[in-house]
């Protein structure tokens, strides 16, 4: 509420226009957004199929060694899965199959990719999406507690205790954290899992299913979120300072505002730009999985899809996991792009 | 573009530990975990078996199934898989994998061995009822012979037969153009006739094989596939209760797939386990001294070696291709070389202790076909006698303390590529290089992929390298990787030899097992000599169980081998709980139960965990939402 009372009609007259204004320039500023996109995207599609092609090895000799024991076996492999084709020809196939929205076939686990994409979607959303979400909610209530009493118990606790989670290696928390948790230490009952995403026979969907995944997933996703923490307390705390002389703050408390009120309605919505990017940025990131997590805990996510398939190569496979989270990126950095746009008219020039 | 790459580069630090397999600080940390639970052995037991609940046995692995289709997958665990779910027409014995009947009770071949006539069961039938004849051995074989993906997977078994027959439902007969002595070893799951033919040829790359809504696989054999599929993380399977060679003794068998082998062996501990595979050797020895459990390194029919670049040529033209080191092209410098190969040492230092210093390509597993070096013949580590050897050839120490080529020219150095995925190969290239430099040779060890290595070796571009290869029960297609005829396909030392070849070729078709017998010994020893492979190590595999839930499992070969992923599903049709063991049901070399009794848990962990997870996200949602309110309500003031 403005303590100054100002012509009505007048104020609501400029307030149209500045928004008239606003709306135009976004139309446009977005428009440019979403184009570069596309073409991003475009641009990676082909990029993806040459990336993966000067890749050492050969496919059919990865997965052949010690299996495929005669040559005519190896060229009848190679005949199977299209590996005797020229690359240019591979190429046209790959383009006609996208434009059809065919992934394509995974020589690693015989079927088509775009199966194997959605079998390994899921525990990645649910691992690295919860962990984000939770990673950025707690980051960033902490950051800005630890901004704005610079200097304090709870500062000096939450940048010390970040930045050593940050420079600890996820796997090392992980399986400290299995050892504690999952096996027991001392008195300490192991009462979660040490790893998988959900137990043999339960149905994922049920009631007992949900909460079967909760206790399986509760081990990984408090290991990904501490490690993630950093990322956000730190940025925040950091923007948080950076208002912390402004003049407009002064202001606030000269207004008599209580101290709580002026951090919340006034230093953090401007502290929260940077904060906001990187949340954005972090979430188009989810879909690359988290290797080392999903390897030590055994969930079957896309961040060990990509290794195992690197491995062969199975080209087919990295292409559509490639795919997918340079998507994410450019869906992510769209979305980021577009909300500071909107948060902020100056980006729009 | 410019935000998609720093979006990129902010969060590398994602993939940084990122790679194949655990880290191998790992250790450190699993050493310590282990060493915090041993303090703590109550929390170690198991929940009994309440009376009716079904007997599961649930086998941690490290490897996914590529494909539950036995025309296309290839991987070890889908042998696994198939093994559990079909049956063969000739088995392996546990005790030296040679030939045992299977559905095929006996056979015989005709003089001129171009007829094998196969006499099968009648008592085999497939889990939805119909018999298991001789027309479904017939269907199956034939789709081999037919060619297509078939072939690529099983050709090489089937090779110079021209048609597989079923005369009557329990006979099988297989017409050949030329002996072949590999039979009747025939690896190849019969699968179901009246489910693969509605399967054409172009649809079987893509024909998945797994069980639908609970609804098994149909298969013959001792257990039935309802859950699991191709890069799956668990894999369920029943028992089936009229398998005709007798029930099996436990009700389930369950795989989980498990990424790194620290938590899956504290899942063993913990007993979310009954049995773990492809441990390694330190943590054998941990959870040997345990109460429960049974572990060890059982041998695996394989071998890692040395190889050598013994001359690449292009294979069209014959013409030498890449820079591999001349040196090396000569049998008699390689052969000198391992005198400088402390075997024992890299079993000690590289293997802690779990494994057999190498010598021939046949391993001791297969123990029928494989060639012993006699004590005159056997290199033993002697860098003295190999300095000797390397004089004699012409390769003299030079003034500088390198050794020269006969011309007088330098050496050079050596190449030693290691596999950087694999510490083993990466240590035993270290040692090499020492007592390379101990006899006067120079050498460097290179670290690369081995998808980079596979390249490398084509082109001929290296020295040496280190890698392994498993060994198959028959001979043959190892024999077959040093042949002529594998250049530019398999073959990665180039070792080409015509009286080899001509060993290979009699060997295939010689159907008297003693003189193939002694063929084998001279083409082992043929190249122990000429030594394009130095056999470095026997490996072992570390496998464990809980021997307090779980006994009878039987070793392949005995003594000394593997408990499961054998050749065969012997161990899973002997394993019986602990408690109800007895003798084995007079099972020759199967493990005993142990004395330790579990403790009972009533509560499910699963349920009250996942409730209070749950409850404690919601809670805390619930805070947030209050302080939000609370803070509003001071805010209105």
């Amino acid at each position: 509420m403005s303590i100054v009372a100002a012509d009505p009609t007048a104020a609501a007259a400029e307030a149209a226009q500045v928004n008239r204004h606003r709306r135009r320039g976004f139309g446009r500023y977005a428009g440019f957004k979403v184009l570069g996109a596309l073409g991003s995207l475009m641009f990676m599609l082909v990029v993806n199929f040459f990336l993966f092609r000067v890749l050492p090895g050969d496919p059919a000799r990865t997965m052949g060694r010690g299996r495929l024991s005669t040559p005519e076996q190896l060229a009848e492999f190679k005949k199977t899965y299209g590996l005797d084709e020229p690359v240019l020809q591979q190429f046209g196939t790959y383009l006609n199959n996208l434009v059809h929205g065919d992934l394509g076939y995974s020589i690693l686990y015989h079927k088509d990719v775009s199966e194997v994409l959605a079998e390994r979607f899921w525990p990645t959303m649910l691992l690295v999406g919860t962990s984000t979400v939770l990673a950025a909610a707690i980051g960033v209530w902490l950051g800005i507690r630890a901004g704005w009493d610079r200097g304090s118990p709870l500062d000096r606790f939450t940048t010390g205790g970040s930045l050593t989670l940050y420079s600890m290696p996820e796997w090392w928390l992980g399986l400290l954290l299995i050892a504690a948790f999952a096996v027991g230490i001392g008195p300490l009952p192991g009462i979660f899992p040490t790893g998988g995403l959900h137990s043999v026979d339960v149905d994922p969907t049920s009631l007992k299913g949900v909460l079967d995944t909760a206790w399986h997933l509760a081990l990984p996703v408090v290991t990904l979120t501490l490690a993630y923490l950093a990322d956000y307390a730190l940025i925040m705390r950091g923007s948080l300072i950076d208002e912390l002389r402004s003049d407009y703050l002064t202001t606030a408390r000269a207004k008599g505002l209580r101290d709580v009120r002026v951090r919340d309605k006034h230093a953090v919505p401007n502290a929260l730009l940077p904060t906001t990017t990187v949340v954005a940025l972090n979430f188009g990131f989810v879909v690359a999985g988290a290797i080392t997590i999903e390897t030590i805990f055994s969930i079957p996510g896309l961040g060990l899809l990509t290794t195992d398939a690197l491995h062969v190569p199975d080209y087919w496979l990295l292409q559509g996991v490639f795919m997918l989270s340079s998507a994410a990126v450019i869906a992510a950095n769209l979305a980021a792009n577009l909300l500071y746009g909107w948060l902020d008219p100056r980006v729009r020039t | 573009m410019l935000e998609v790459l720093e979006g990129l580069a902010g969060r590398r630090r994602r993939g940084r530990h990122g790679g194949q397999g655990t880290p191998r600080g790992t250790r450190v940390v699993v050493a310590l975990a282990l060493l915090a639970a041993c303090l703590s052995p109550g929390l170690a037991l198991a929940p009994a078996r309440a009376a009716d609940e079904p007997v599961t046995l649930t086998i941690g692995v490290l490897n996914d199934a590529d494909s539950l289709n036995p025309f296309v997958g290839i991987e070890a665990m889908s042998f696994e898989m198939w093994q559990l779910t079909y049956d063969y027409l000739v088995t392996y014995s546990t005790k030296d994998l040679s030939p045992e009947p299977a559905l095929a009770q006996s056979w015989d071949t005709s003089d001129d061995g171009l007829t094998w006539t196969f006499h099968m069961t009648d008592k085999a039938m497939w889990s939805d009822g119909q018999p298991l004849t001789a027309e479904d051995v017939a269907y199956t074989y034939n789709r081999v012979i037919d060619g297509g993906p078939e072939a690529a997977t099983w050709g090489a078994y089937l090779t110079q037969v021209t048609k597989a027959e079923a005369t009557d439902p329990t006979t099988l007969v297989l017409t050949l153009k030329k002996p072949n002595s590999s039979l009747p070893l025939l690896p190849i799951p019969i699968v179901p006739e009246h489910v693969w033919k509605d399967v054409a040829e172009k649809d079987v790359k893509t024909y998945k094989n797994e069980p639908t809504d609970g609804q098994p696989v149909v298969g013959s054999g001792p257990f039935r596939m309802v859950e699991g599929s191709a890069g799956g993380s668990t894999y369920v399977f029943e028992a089936n209760p009229d398998y005709w060679q007798g029930a099996p003794h436990i009700d389930r068998v369950v795989f989980r797939v498990y990424k790194s082998e620290d938590p899956m062996v504290q899942a063993l501990i913990k007993g979310e386990v009954d049995f773990v595979d492809g441990i390694n050797a330190l943590q054998v020895k941990s959870l040997q001294g345990r109460d429960g459990i049974t572990a060890q390194n059982g041998n695996a029919p394989s071998f890692d070696e040395i190889a050598f670049n013994t001359g690449a040529i292009d294979v069209d033209t014959g013409d030498p291709i890449g820079d591999g080191n001349p040196a090396l092209k000569d049998a008699a410098f390689r052969h000198a070389l391992g005198y400088a190969i402390d075997t024992q040492q890299i079993i000690d230092k590289v293997y802690q202790g779990a494994g057999v210093p190498g010598s021939v390509i046949i391993p001791p597993a297969f123990s029928t076909w494989r060639w012993e070096p006699p004590a005159d013949e056997a290199y033993t580590y002697d860098p003295d006698k190999a300095g000797q050897l390397l004089d004699a050839a012409g390769y003299k120490m030079g003034s500088d303390g390198l050794r020269t080529m006969p011309d007088g020219s330098p050496i050079g150095t050596l190449r030693l590529a290691a596999r950087s995925e694999s510490p083993t190969s990466l240590n035993t290239m270290n040692y090499f290089q020492e007592w390379l430099q101990d006899i006067g040779i120079k050498a460097d060890v290179v670290s690369m992929e081995s998808s980079k290595l596979t390249n490398v070796i084509l082109d001929g571009n290296y020295d040496a390298f280190e890698w392994g290869w498993y060994v198959d029960p028959d001979p043959t297609t190892m024999l077959d990787y040093l042949t002529c005829g594998q250049l530019g396909s398999w073959s990665d030392s180039w070792y080409c030899n015509d009286a080899y070849d001509k060993l290979y070729q009699e060997q295939l078709t010689e159907m008297d097992k003693d003189k193939r017998v002694e063929l084998v010994h001279q083409m082992q020893q043929m190249v122990y000599e000429d030594a394009p492979y130095l056999v470095t190590a026997y490996d072992t595999i570390g496998e464990a169980f809980r021997s307090d839930r779980f006994a009878c499992f039987a070793q392949q070969p005995e003594p000394g081998g593997v408990w499961l992923f054998q050749s065969g599903a012997y161990s899973y049709l002997h394993v019986r709980p602990a408690a109800e063991a007895g003798d084995c049901g007079g099972a020759a070399n199967a493990t005993q139960a142990s004395e330790t009794s579990g403790e009972s848990s009533a509560v499910s962990t699963p349920v009250i965990v996942g409730v209070a997870v749950v409850a404690l996200a919601v809670a805390g949602l619930v805070a947030l939402l209050a302080a939000r309110r609370h803070r509003t309500a001071a805010d209105r003031e």
